[in-house]
């Protein structure tokens, strides 16, 4: 495009302006906890990013084991006990009961199941110990998303046979069960793609969003063929709703896809074929990996760590343990502190988990409407993209005071008139004898470390009215120090992670 | 269901979080001042833009019903009847669920264009929503959306926080940039909470440990829009409001946005951009003719659209209402009784300075006359929202908002 002087100025400013926003954007001021003496910034830092929340067991862990230690002892979730996640199935066992059983109980009552299963979900988030295992089934939720209300109980098989059973295993075994899932295939519609007229919704999903990414390097055509190939791939109904090829809506007449030829005269062969091809392309590395950086670093991912775990990836065969454990450890990683803002669920779990193990849940629907509020109720996000992972889709006006107002509402149940749970207050912060001691403890339970001297100073005269640092009675404390909780709920440091 | 969100309100209430009802600000706190005139807002009309999210199927909104077999054949099952069509012009009708836009197209206050979009050929929703809403198709560098460079690059000043607003849980994309956009889930019941006695303190705690005197990034500056907007809204008291002329909202999340636009408006806040959702819009599979899924969604955009004209006739000579969506449907249904991602569409512009009918360069449904099986595109939407940008916003840098683009101005639109 031919462009005057007039036009190149102009267009020179504006990047200059969208510079100058992004520097904004990842200004590095204090934005997370400052380091204690029990725990280092770089231990905060892993701490912060592989679980739902900084518990004092987390710091007692990642001291005893250090940083590559606890990492590896993380994604060896398999043998970390979890005795309260294993005491809440055995107290509720609805969610893993069979296909018929959950469904003839969702016939009767949907809210029954559908609430079984969201608390399901945030009691893994807050109480499990495998909270990098818990990480990776929210980032393969969004990755494969498909919202409940419309799949209630196909939804929940796919959140035990697909993302939960897959979180930290192959990524292929994780994509070929979803290609197989029936929440998936009625979602996006491939059970309803016959020959004569293929749909083709799932074919170009699984290629955007699965697994090459949108510019990974296949045209319109192949959209066409991917979907003619997987015609025929549905949901048998009656049969616990399992996969079901149709070889008789199948279209078996020739394709080629990304440029490979595909015979006539083939059944369900051809779609695991292309499957495979899908699950193998270094797109698929190059996208895939793209994500898990951003997931663990921040908006604008390292160019050299994408790089670098996507060539993990294909050595590895797609092994999420693998790439991970390379993110995990890497230097860029390790760089960017304080870069994640806490979407609305991460939230909402992390006050549970600052208040675990001295709080007790009365009512769990209270707080699922409460991330409700704040734009993301768990699974309710309708396009196949999953919820963003970017911070400017989660910074805004309305949602600020939501969260300001829910934070601050929390620790109130310790008085007992907060109906949706109970905490105890003192078994959860230890008898101080100054206000000072008093905040300290306070940031410590809720941040894992530190506020800057200054807000420090700020949240002491909350506590004695502005007299400064001195020592304060029982009653004084009991009077604060809810608020006081809610406001280190409320500071930039809880938000950024 | 037994979860009922009443009963969980009805919780919440029962616990003592007290709202503020005396005034928010601290004597400490200056107050956040903006001016917008009321001589600055008669030079230019409020821009309401919406955006129906999935990818609405055009061809069964406004139906060319006069293409006969090139419509009616490759839709057997979907396809709106000729006489349940509510007919324009001799060749395009209105779907049946639109009737209440009929109302307003017959006070020549509703222009439509048709075979509009965006020219690029991407049919992934995320990649054309991008472009759309960016301004500029094909290019994924850019982070800026073309509604927030119009006000970056508008020649007037305006430091209200309700310059712009996006109403929904998130910033849409074509506000996100360097003015930041106010998003609102709903203005009524927007007050901090906490301890009656401690409120004065977490006020003046909260907003200094966020700086929001003067704000540091992205969301230190919403941290101070929540407190301008706290303010503001009490003043208006949202939470009454009740519209004009008998208008009545859908129930539904797009009424309501368009609702709480309409208060915006005629509070006269400063308002000049305010952005709203409508989703659902993908239809692969069920889609429905005369009724079913697409219909109840045209009864809520035209009921919507309907009740936002006449709850502000008396504002309507300085609102311009513009609608657009990431692309159209497949010509031809397919075997789910739905359409797939498509391209060529229709845009709604309604307003006082809207040039009523039909505008189009129609291209023909003729198999020759289609794009990849598509209907053509032969008005690029930045055609249409050039032209409402300088004649109804007095803004003429389209060569910042829409970059390395010539616009046609396609006389869809008075000047002011």
């Amino acid at each position: 495009m031919p462009m005057n002087r007039r036009d190149f100025l102009k267009l020179g400013s504006m990047s200059v302006l969208s510079l100058a926003l992004a520097s904004k954007l990842q200004w590095s001021g204090a934005r997370v906890a400052k380091a204690t003496q029990s725990l280092s910034s770089e231990q905060l830092h892993v701490l912060n990013r592989v679980t739902w929340g900084i518990t004092r067991a987390d710091i007692d862990r990642i001291n005893a084991l250090g940083i590559e230690g606890y990492v590896d002892w993380a994604l060896d979730a398999d043998n970390i006990p979890d005795p309260l996640v294993e005491q809440f199935v055995a107290t509720d066992p609805l969610y893993w009961q069979p296909y018929e059983h959950i469904e003839a109980i969702a016939r009767d009552d949907f809210g029954i199941v559908y609430t079984a299963a969201l608390h399901h979900r945030y009691f893994c988030a807050a109480y499990s110990e495998k909270q990098l295992y818990e990480v990776m089934v929210e980032f393969w939720t969004d990755h494969f998303n498909i919202p409940i209300e419309d799949y209630l109980v196909d939804k929940i098989m796919d959140d035990r046979e697909v993302i939960r059973r897959h979180a930290l295993g192959k990524f292929r075994d994780l994509l070929f069960a979803s290609a197989q899932s029936p929440a998936m295939l009625y979602y996006l519609d491939n059970a309803y793609s016959y020959k004569d007229h293929p749909n083709e919704n799932y074919a170009r999903e699984v290629m955007e969003l699965h697994t090459l990414g949108v510019d990974g390097g296949y045209t319109e055509q192949d959209v066409r063929e991917l979907a003619r190939i997987l015609t025929g791939w549905g949901v048998r109904d009656g049969f616990n709703n399992r996969f079901y090829f149709d070889s008789y809506n199948h279209d078996t007449e020739e394709k080629v896809f990304l440029g490979r030829a595909f015979p006539a005269g083939r059944g369900i062969e051809e779609g695991l074929e292309a499957l495979d091809m899908l699950a193998t392309h270094p797109s698929t590395a190059n996208y895939v990996c793209t994500k898990l950086v951003r997931r663990f670093t921040g908006d604008v991912p390292p160019q050299t760590l994408v790089d670098s775990a996507a060539r993990v990836w294909q050595e590895s065969d797609g092994d999420i343990k693998r790439v991970l454990r390379h993110i995990l450890l890497s230097p860029e990683f390790t760089a960017a502190t304080g870069q994640k803002f806490k979407r609305p669920l991460h939230f909402q779990v992390n006050i549970l988990r600052a208040f675990a193990p001295h709080f007790e849940i009365y009512d769990e629907n209270w707080i699922i409407w409460n991330t409700e509020a704040l734009g993301q109720m768990p699974w309710g996000w309708h396009p196949p993209n999953g919820y963003p992972d970017v911070t400017t889709a989660w910074i805004s006006t309305g949602t600020l005071l939501e969260r300001w107002n829910l934070g601050m509402g929390m620790p109130q149940a310790v008085e007992d008139w907060w109906e949706g749970g109970r905490l105890e207050m003192d078994a959860l912060i230890p008898q101080v004898t100054t206000a000072g001691e008093l905040v300290d403890h306070v940031a410590r339970q809720v941040l894992g470390g530190e506020v800057t001297d200054a807000d420090r100073e700020m949240l002491i005269n909350f506590v004695t009215d502005n007299v400064g640092d001195q020592p304060i009675s029982y009653e004084q404390r009991l009077d604060r120090i809810q608020t006081l909780m809610g406001l280190v709920f409320n500071s930039p440091y809880f938000q950024w992670y | 269901m037994t979860i009922s969100r009443r009963t969980l309100l009805k919780t919440a209430g029962v616990a003592a979080v007290v709202g503020v009802s005396q005034t928010l600000f601290p004597a400490w706190m200056p107050k956040l001042v903006f001016s917008p005139t009321a001589k600055a807002q008669a030079e230019r009309d409020v821009l309401v833009a919406i955006f129906q999210r999935g990818g609405m199927d055009g061809l069964n909104a406004v139906v060319p019903y006069a293409e006969g077999v090139f419509y009616y054949d490759r839709r057997p099952t979907i396809a709106i009847p000729e006489q349940e069509v509510i007919d324009l012009d001799g060749f395009f009708g209105l779907h049946p669920a639109l009737a209440s836009l009929k109302d307003v197209y017959d006070t020549g206050a509703l222009s439509i264009i048709h075979a509009a979009g965006s020219p690029d050929p991407s049919r992934s929703h995320f990649d054309a929503m991008a472009y759309m809403e960016k301004g500029i198709p094909g290019d994924k560098a850019t982070t800026t959306g073309w509604i927030s460079r119009h006000l970056q690059s508008a020649a007037w000043e305006n430091d209200s926080p309700f310059r712009a607003v996006g109403i929904g849980t998130m910033v849409q994309s074509s506000l996100r940039g360097p003015v930041s956009a106010l998003s609102l889930r709903s203005i009524a019941d927007f007050h901090l909470q906490g301890r009656e006695d401690h409120l004065s303190s977490i006020q003046q705690t909260i907003a200094r440990m966020y700086q929001i005197e003067a704000p540091n990034d992205l969301l230190q500056a919403q941290a101070r829009n929540v407190f301008s907007t706290v303010d503001l809204l009490q003043a208006l008291n949202a939470s009454d409001y009740q519209p004009a002329n008998g208008a009545i909202y859908p129930d539904s999340d797009f009424g309501m946005g368009m609702k709480q636009i309409a208060l915006l408006i005629k509070a006269g806040v400063g308002l000049e951009v305010a952005c709203v959702d409508i989703g659902g819009w993908d239809t692969h599979e069920y889609q429905g003719g005369s009724d079913g899924e697409m219909a109840n969604l045209l009864r809520d955009l035209g009921d919507g659209l309907a009740a936002f004209y006449t709850d502000l006739a008396d504002y309507m000579h300085g609102v311009t209402v513009v609608s657009m969506s990431e692309f159209g449907r497949r010509v031809t249904e397919n075997a789910s009784q739905g359409t797939d991602h498509g391209h060529g569409n229709v845009m709604f512009v309604m307003g006082g300075g809207a040039v009523g009918g039909i505008h189009t360069d129609w291209p023909t449904l003729a198999p020759e006359a289609l794009d990849d099986g598509d209907l053509e595109i032969t008005t690029d939407y930045r055609d249409v929202l050039g032209e409402i940008l300088v004649k109804r916003l007095g803004n003429n840098a389209l060569d910042q908002i829409f970059p390395a683009y010539t616009v046609n101005a396609r006389g869809i639109i008075n000047e002011r």
